[in-house]
């Protein structure tokens, strides 16, 4: 999405809702029924859309209207609507909504396009799932055990159509990988069921109890908020943890500013550029975030008195983080921060990870620019010349590309 | 009248081990109660429908099987839901009652397999009897205030929504006051309140037994079986609430172990110290009577009060001999370099106002970081630390000089009783430390200089 011309971004954030709302108000002409039905629905997805309920790990936006929208066509099936188009004019119309009402709230047409698209195709797949099981196989059967079988099948569709959506438009073509696919399918699960789940019970109470069902899946919902919400903020601590610790040496006066937060910033783009999944980036991430930490031994008395190497930071920070929770297993990839990649007559050397050769290029270009004040074409030169054994040519040839992105190579300087 | 074979008991009873005497005192009564519950409910209640009853015990049993450890050795389950939809169901269907079902099911909860591998006899007893009775109690209620219904309709809901409300809540009160009971009576030494959070998780437990009932009378009254799988995945999402936060918990803690560690690492001296530290604030948060909530906030404060420490040279941390003033000056840093570094840290922000108001003294001299407002006295939490902090410091051993005794330690609080310490705090340190009854540094060092005299020459030994 990221590389689409602007001008075919906007064109497509323009023509999007308006061809979302005039689908809505068509299929709602087709549905019959009380179109009153189809406006309250929309609202509620409307509204439901702005609860913000959790960030999953792969960066996909759960809301409340995920289990409006699962509730819409149980509810529509047992009123006199055509399905599945009174499902998809409330989404239609609802989705137009919040579109407007996103945009007015300051999200961008670049952010706001994936994921409109996404959820229109997701919800769509569906209802369209949902409401051709229920009017061809399952006609006949009312309110038995059956009944859930096309709801799963309906959302298990739903949960393949917005993860091959979000592959297709966000991620790229570079980096999609089967192996990325499956895991953002696994992580986004429980989330998608819980909110599903309360959708259906909604949907499947209402047309007993009417609006007492609304109070009965809303506390359920509030659980699977709040447990949601605490999942998040369970990655957030150790996250802040791991950060705080990383600016000790900092706030002492043994490292450098800033190094540790350009380093991983450097080395998470490295990471993404090679194609690696959402969990190793984490790893790496952390290991950035860690990997100068041995620093804090700078001032011991022996150290001073004896003087030290870049060995020596790399083994104490390991050490250090062996006894962290939770970042444990990085710890014996920062101990190689500092080994050559391959030694003489090797193609690559096996014990040393990605991970340690991802930091080990990422440091050594902050080091040379902003501790020994070279331009990064000069540091970016240095690294290549050490290409042969110290840095892997595949993570130079990664960083070459995010620089060129990002601009900071600037025009090749002619030779006096 | 003379009871035969009362004297041999009453001798085998003074025979068993206090520790077994305080088990038994809380298991006999429990478990009693709970049979006489289980019998009285078994002779008087209508039997339920068994299918729906096995069903609901199955996952009642799974549910407790998959409990959380939420606290500190405080097992919880979302398993309230499950008894609460069965008892609203028995209530409501005609010829059977609530609770005998109920009775029957908690019954059944207690016994872990955990509890049986490591032959624990108490658990599973007291267990049996705070359950049974917390279900009879509550399967009561739902008897005798859905009695009357006998029509099945979407009004039905709003007789079932307060009978569920009082319901539930007898039932997590019940619990929570005997799970107390038996940890205060088989731990009296203990601190008074033995587990923090308990009104958040009342809560929690409180609305997913209110949530129980009701879709337990939706179920009935929408008479579609799907809704009885809709609530088997809702009952899920209840665990994972729990569960949740549980993860969240065991984050925080393992947050703080990391920091603890690391500065460790730097520093071994801090080792001890901290943890002592944390000791004493503990033991003057419970005299105080803080609840468990403060009183974790209070050892997690103590636990980081130090931090700052990672970030100022070793050698000055680690000298030998008085500092100069420029040294001073740096290692008074410490107390605002915790706040730069926890700066980010969301949940330890309360904490860190703490920590680093530890040097503050009470009439408003001395320093600190944001906490620390020259001429104030800093909050009660802060005075606590310092108090703990202080006399740690002198009853252990420095690199300047050797530990002091405890004698010496508490003169010199009660000294600056007033000025630097809180004088409440220095008297309610006194009173728990002669409460513990364990006595702390060097037995006869009462003498500072000569203290510092004894780390400088080593040679020199200590005749007492």
């Amino acid at each position: 999405m990221a590389n689409w011309h602007p001008r075919v971004i906007l064109a497509a954030s323009w023509l999007f809702p308006i061809v979302a709302l005039i689908v809505g108000i068509f299929s709602a002409m087709e549905a019959g029924g009380n179109p009153f039905y189809i406006l309250i629905a929309s609202t509620a997805l409307a509204l439901g859309s702005m609860f913000g309920v959790a960030t999953s790990n792969s960066g996909n936006h759960f809301t409340m209207g995920l289990a409006v929208a699962a509730a819409v066509p149980f509810v529509f099936s047992g009123l006199d609507m055509i399905e599945p188009a009174g499902s998809i004019a409330a989404y239609g119309i609802g989705l137009t909504a919040v579109w407007v009402l996103r945009h007015s709230r300051g999200e961008s047409h670049n952010e706001l396009l994936p994921v409109m698209v996404r959820r229109f195709g997701g919800y769509v797949v569906y209802a369209i799932v949902y409401s051709s099981m229920r009017v061809g196989l399952f006609a006949d059967l009312d309110g038995g055990w059956e009944d859930l079988f096309p709801f799963a099948v309906a959302v298990s569709a739903w949960l393949v159509a917005e993860v091959l959506i979000r592959a297709l438009l966000v991620v790229g073509p570079r980096e999609l990988s089967r192996s990325y696919l499956a895991r953002a399918f696994l992580q986004d699960l429980n989330v998608f069921m819980g909110l599903t789940l309360t959708g259906a019970l909604f949907g499947e109470l209402f047309p007993e109890i009417t609006w007492w069902a609304l109070p009965i899946a809303l506390l359920p919902y509030s659980f699977a908020h709040v447990a949601f919400k605490r999942f998040q903020d369970t990655k957030t601590t150790y996250r802040q943890t791991i950060r705080a610790l990383a600016r000790i040496p900092e706030v002492s006066g043994l490292g450098v500013d800033g190094h540790a937060d350009r380093t991983t910033d450097m080395a998470t783009a490295i990471a993404k550029g090679i194609g690696l999944g959402p969990v190793q980036v984490e790893e790496v991430e952390y290991a950035a975030l860690m990997h100068d930490i041995g620093r804090v031994s700078l001032s011991e008395p022996q150290v001073i008195r004896m003087g030290y190497t870049d060995d020596d930071i790399a083994r104490w920070s390991a050490e250090i983080i062996a006894e962290s929770p939770y970042v444990e297993s990085v710890a014996d990839k920062v101990r190689q921060q500092y080994e050559p990649y391959r030694r003489p007559g090797e193609q690559t050397d096996p014990d040393i990870s990605l991970v340690s050769r991802i930091i080990k290029v990422a440091a050594a270009y902050d080091w040379k620019v902003h501790r020994d004040g070279m331009s990064p074409l000069n540091a970016l030169e240095e690294l290549h010349a050490g290409a042969a054994y110290e840095y892997d040519p595949a993570m130079v040839a990664t960083l070459r590309r995010i620089l060129d992105r990002r601009g900071v190579l600037g025009s090749v300087p002619v030779q006096s | 009248m003379k009871i035969p074979g009362l004297d041999k008991a009453r001798r085998r009873w003074w025979r068993l081990h206090p520790a077994v005497q305080r088990r038994l005192k809380v298991a006999v009564p429990y478990s009693v109660m709970g049979f006489a519950i289980l019998v009285a409910s078994a002779v008087l209640g209508e039997a339920p429908d068994w299918a729906l009853w096995a069903l609901f015990t199955v996952l009642y049993v799974g549910l407790e099987f998959f409990a959380v450890e939420v606290n500190d050795k405080l097992y919880q389950s979302s398993s309230i839901m499950v008894i609460m939809t069965a008892g609203v169901i028995f209530a409501l269907q005609p010829g059977s009652s609530a609770t005998l079902g109920m009775v029957l099911m908690a019954a059944l909860g207690p016994f872990v397999p955990a509890d049986f591998k490591e032959r624990r006899w108490f658990q599973p007893m007291a267990n049996f009897g705070q359950m049974v009775i917390a279900a009879g109690v509550s399967g009561l209620i739902l008897d005798v205030s859905l009695r009357q219904v006998t029509s099945l309709e979407a009004q039905t809901l709003f007789v079932v929504l307060p009978a569920a409300i009082v319901a539930s809540a007898f039932f997590v009160l019940l619990q929570q006051a005997l799970i107390r009971h038996a940890v205060r009576t088989v731990y009296p030494y203990d601190r008074l309140e033995p587990w923090s959070h308990l009104g958040a998780l009342f809560f929690a437990q409180f609305s997913m037994g209110t949530l129980g009932g009701l879709i337990g009378a939706a179920y009935l009254i929408a008479e579609r079986p799907a809704v009885l799988v809709l609530i088997i995945g809702v009952y899920g999402i209840g665990h994972m609430s729990l569960y949740a936060y549980a993860q969240l918990r065991v984050s925080h803690l393992s947050a703080i172990k990391g920091f603890v560690k690391t500065l460790e690492a730097k520093d071994m001296y801090t080792r001890g110290h901290t943890e002592r530290v944390a000791y004493f604030s503990e033991m003057i948060g419970e005299e105080y009577g803080f609840s468990g909530t403060q009183i974790e906030e209070l050892k997690w404060a103590a636990l980081i009060h130090d931090l700052g420490k990672l970030a100022v040279p070793t050698e000055l941390i680690r000298k030998r001999g008085r500092l100069d003033d420029e040294e001073y000056d740096t290692m008074k840093e410490h107390a605002h370099l915790v706040e730069e570094i926890l700066a980010e840290v969301d949940f330890l922000q309360p904490m860190v106002e703490i920590a680093s108001g530890h040097h503050s003294h009470y009439d408003g001299n001395g320093y600190g970081g944001r906490g620390h407002k020259e001429g104030e006295t800093p909050s009660l939490a802060a005075c606590i630390v310092a108090v703990a902090d202080a006399f740690d410091a002198m009853t252990s051993a420095r690199s300047y000089r050797m530990a002091l005794s405890q004698r010496y330690a508490l003169s010199e609080l009660r000294n600056q009783s007033g000025a630097q310490f809180h004088p409440e705090v220095v008297d309610a340190f006194e009173r728990a430390l002669k409460k513990s009854g364990r006595r702390w540094g060097a037995p006869h060092v009462n003498d500072e200089e000569m203290a510092r005299r004894l780390a400088e020459e080593p040679e020199l030994t200590l005749r007492g």
